[in-house]
């Protein structure tokens, strides 16, 4: 229960009808897209910078802990409160505006609560679009992508959310604001600040601002998709396409069992039978991509491709897309939890990943689907279970630490674009040294030294 | 004191890697700051014993590949890394290399191209700019626009950090987010977190084609909105490049017009289709000389003036540049401006633009006094920002908040930036000249 000094208090900063304390309403905030759960005691709206300065205050002088909060998308447990329920989630979901879309300088400002997709619609009505798309895009916001610097199908060739981000205003744990960066698209020397803030994920300080690079859509694309009998030849087509010289925009794998689970969602005519089929896309100016396909095509023969087809139309396009899109949602028709795994192993051990993640399904006698933005070596194993069942649930929580061990033992990352978190903080030990560990501490204590703001994510002080 | 601390160095790197004569270490030193000694370091375990050592005695360290920066170096360590020069892995499959920071940078772009991949990051300064000092300045990315910012090729490093303990981290992943972002907060951070001692580089494939277009244009106004054509028609080459005569001419000795020059690194039909309708373009323009350079080796004998022209601005900078940044559609409108500024930029020490990325360089005359170089800095970023921009890196900062009057938010700004640099180094001996306030 929140204190009834701090209630007044966060109800004079951002108005009586935006602060939530009763218990059903704080529900809706107390969970994620994992399964973890971590009830706020306390949820508030700030509508601008300066509230969140107010929040920021209040927090320091009435000694409470804040945590941030987008669209709570994330797979991370990020968002959720502390587990000693101290916290006040600061969702962000009021500040949604746009400042500017500058088509002439490449950039848009734009507020953390602002929906990626919604984001990408604006673009698109002006001929450009902002290349980080994260699965979730329909829903996730600004703030959350760039708290944990997500990816998306796109990053193969055009990068992930880092190296979009021109500069940001951001509301310190002191309370003062600052602005980072800037609106160049060149390098800063010296401490560039923004960097730090970006995949920080909501731990050293508020983003209430972010201006961020944009692009002309490119002048063509092509989509491609290939049907494999098993996940090894799909596996070693992704290489050879790689080995080729070709960057695709995107290089996406779904295993035999995604595809019986999106077809079981959405009758589009995937075989049930398959090892694994490839979402392939390439663009960029047009004469120079029908050399691109056929190469793509060649390889994908050599490789005993069943089936390989070119989108002929924009509904072609949306057809191939569909299943991908769609595969995470379906998974509920096959089982009432799912566990979404983030690892990310160098490209060249792909193949022996892919056979990592099937062993461990046997042995843990799981269902385990595969997706993965296969250029980037970056797997999002779908463990399937019903979270009802203790037994299964136990050995789910099993396959995550295999999982997460194998990636590291291949010489990977534990998480490739989702984040720490609450999720992941068990296994940093595993990835880092203590030297490692400490860097972490010390950049955390420069920025919230008295540890308020998201506390118990990615790592303890 | 000195003489103990000379033969404590010995010890760690070997009686020949410490140099302390003045005659033998000036070849290996910036500015006018006397070290107590230049000491090459062989291997990471030495690096870490030298920092720990300096620690002890309270000494400053410098680094640098090949010279090292010596302001407020007095008495202390220029630490050159050029021994630990060696290419380590170059991993194929990956599309990654690790290599040692010493390496030359230009040496390194060899190294990878004989392996048919590409590092397409340009060198800061030319032939002397080492790999590590690459990723430890970060701004060398003219050729961003395609290939991504210089620090998106960084994907891990082994350091010694300002207290000596030695950190390895990251992984050939592309993609990993694991803990806070230091590798990329790292890049460009000057040697004040630390000291880089093995690189994980990611490399890209060998693009199927180069070529390159050249023009020159009478006026700085026609060629920037020739340049600016080419952007609105979403053509989008390498780099594209506008030097002012005075420039120019260091690259085409006798020229007597501003400079273009388009380079192009991609796939071969639109690379043919694309190089022939900028020419088309720059004719129409007014352009005059105006070539495709088709021919390889010609191509890379013109991009290597090129980017000795470049090591030549980037020497002066900070101190002989101002730089900024605009929208590459905002700059014929901003040079519009700079002229009503400074006057004729045809005539005009020196102008450099990278057009894909907004970004401006205003060389100053030479005899330029510091306050009539600080009063031009302040209308130059009163310029970008009115064409949605601002002066570049922590001069722009500033100038950004006084040009709000906020005074506090700078101070906020250098105090954090203090902080974190304590944090790291809490008796402050590494990069002395290395200021941000």
């Amino acid at each position: 229960m929140l204190a009834k000094t701090i209630v007044n208090r966060l109800e004079r900063i951002v108005g009586d009808k935006n602060v939530i304390t009763s218990k059903v309403a704080l529900i809706a905030y107390g969970y994620d897209a994992t399964l973890l759960a971590g009830m706020p005691v306390g949820v508030v709206f700030p509508a601008n910078t300066e509230e969140v300065v107010e929040l920021v205050k209040a927090a320091n002088e009435l000694d409470f802990t804040l945590v941030p909060r987008g669209a709570g998308t994330n797979l991370s447990g990020g968002a959720l409160g502390d587990v000693n329920s101290t916290s006040v989630v600061v969702a962000f979901s009021r500040m949604k505006k746009i400042w500017e879309i500058d088509t002439e300088n490449f950039l848009a400002t734009i507020e953390p609560g602002y929906v990626n997709f919604e984001f990408q619609e604006e673009l698109g009505k002006k001929g450009f679009y902002y290349p980080p798309d994260p699965a979730s895009y329909k829903a996730a916001t600004m703030g959350g992508n760039l708290g944990e610097c997500s990816g998306g199908p796109r990053c193969f060739k055009y990068g992930v959310t880092r190296d979009y981000v021109l500069g940001l205003e951001v509301v310190l744990m002191n309370g003062k604001v600052i602005q980072t960066g800037g609106r160049n698209f060149k390098s800063e020397c010296g401490l560039d600040l923004t960097r730090i803030f970006v995949g920080a994920e909501g731990t050293l300080g508020f983003i209430t601002k972010i201006t961020v690079r944009i692009l002309p859509l490119p002048p063509a694309k092509r989509t491609m998709l290939a049907i494999f009998h098993k996940a090894e030849d799909a596996s070693r087509t992704v290489a050879d396409i790689v080995a080729a010289g070709i960057v695709p925009t995107t290089l996406e794998m779904m295993d035999g069992l995604m595809m019986i689970i999106a077809e079981d969602a959405n009758n589009i005519g995937l075989p049930r039978d398959a090892g694994a089929l490839l979402i392939i896309e390439v663009d960029g100016y047009a004469v120079d991509l029908d050399g691109q396909v056929s190469t793509i095509s060649e390889i994908c023969s050599k490789n005993n491709v069943r089936e390989f087809k070119i989108a002929r139309t924009a509904q072609e396009v949306d057809k191939i897309w569909l299943a991908r899109r769609t595969a995470i949602g379906a998974c509920g028709k096959r089982r009432p939890s799912y566990s979404m795994q983030d690892i990310t192993v160098p490209r060249s051990v792909f193949p022996e990943a892919v056979s990592g993640i099937i062993q461990c399904a046997s042995d843990l006698n799981l269902e385990i689907g595969i997706l993965a933005h296969a250029g980037d070596g970056n797997f999002h194993p779908m463990v399937l279970f019903d979270q009802r069942l203790e037994d299964e649930s136990h050995r789910v929580h099993a396959a995550e630490g295999i999982l997460c061990q194998m990636a590291l033992d291949l010489k990977g990352s534990i998480t490739g674009e989702h984040g720490i978190g609450l999720l992941k903080k068990p296994f940093m030990d595993k990835q880092f040294s203590p030297v490692g560990l400490e860097v972490f501490r010390k950049i955390k204590r420069s920025f919230d030294p008295a540890n308020r703001l998201n506390p118990g994510k990615i790592i303890d002080l | 004191m000195s003489n103990d601390a000379i033969a404590k160095l010995r010890a760690i790197v070997g009686e020949q890697h410490v140099i302390d004569a003045a005659p033998d270490m000036a070849g290996h030193l910036k500015g006018s700051g006397i070290p107590l000694a230049v000491v090459l370091p062989g291997q990471t375990s030495q690096v870490s014993d030298i920092v720990k050592l300096a620690n002890q005695l309270n000494l400053k360290i410098s680094v640098g590949g090949a010279v090292a920066d010596t302001k407020n170096l007095d008495g202390g360590i220029a630490l050159i890394m050029s021994r630990m020069n060696n290419l380590l892995e170059i991993d194929r499959e990956n599309l990654v290399a690790h290599v040692e920071p010493g390496m030359s940078h230009l040496e390194f772009i060899r190294q990878a191209a004989a392996q048919n991949l590409n590092f397409p990051v340009d060198p800061y300064r030319f032939e002397a700019s080492s790999i590590g000092g690459c990723f430890a300045v970060g701004d060398t990315d003219a050729k961003s626009f395609q290939y991504g910012p210089t620090r998106t090729y960084l994907l891990g490093f082994e350091m010694v950090l300002p207290t000596g303990e030695v950190l390895d981290i990251g992984n050939k992943c592309i993609k990993n987010v694991a803990g806070y972002d230091f590798i990329h907060f790292a890049v460009g951070s000057q040697g004040t977190l630390g000291i880089f001692t093995k690189l994980l580089v990611k490399l890209l494939p060998m693009p199927e084609t180069k070529a390159s277009v050249v023009a020159t244009f009478p006026t700085i106004k026609q060629a920037s909105e020739s340049i600016q054509t080419l952007v609105k028609r979403n053509i989008h080459p390498t780099r594209v490049s506008l030097f002012s005569q005075p420039l120019a001419a260091g690259i085409v000795p006798g020229i007597a017009d501003q400079l273009v020059m388009i380079g192009f690194e991609g796939f071969k039909e639109s690379t043919k289709a694309l190089t022939r309708e900028i020419a088309a373009v720059f004719s129409l323009a007014g352009g005059g000389g105006v070539r495709v350079i088709e021919d390889r080796a010609e191509h890379d004998e013109l991009w290597q003036k090129w980017q000795a022209a470049k090591g030549r601005l980037n020497c002066g900078y900070s101190t002989q540049t101002i730089d900024y940044s605009v929208g590459p559609l905002k700059l014929a409108k901003s040079l519009d401006g700079l002229a009503g500024i400074v006057g004729d930029l045809a005539s005009w020490p020196g102008i450099n633009v990278e057009a894909l990325l907004g970004n401006i360089r205003v060389v100053l005359p030479a005899a330029m006094p510091e306050e009539d170089k600080a009063a031009l800095a302040v209308k130059i970023n009163a310029l970008a920002m009115a064409h949605g921009g601002n002066v570049s890196d922590c001069l722009g900062a500033r100038l950004v908040c006084e040009s709000y009057r906020d005074t506090e938010m700078w101070e906020t700004v250098t105090g954090l930036l203090e902080t974190i640099r304590r944090q790291f180094d809490p008796q402050g001996i590494m990069a002395p000249g290395v200021i941000f306030s």
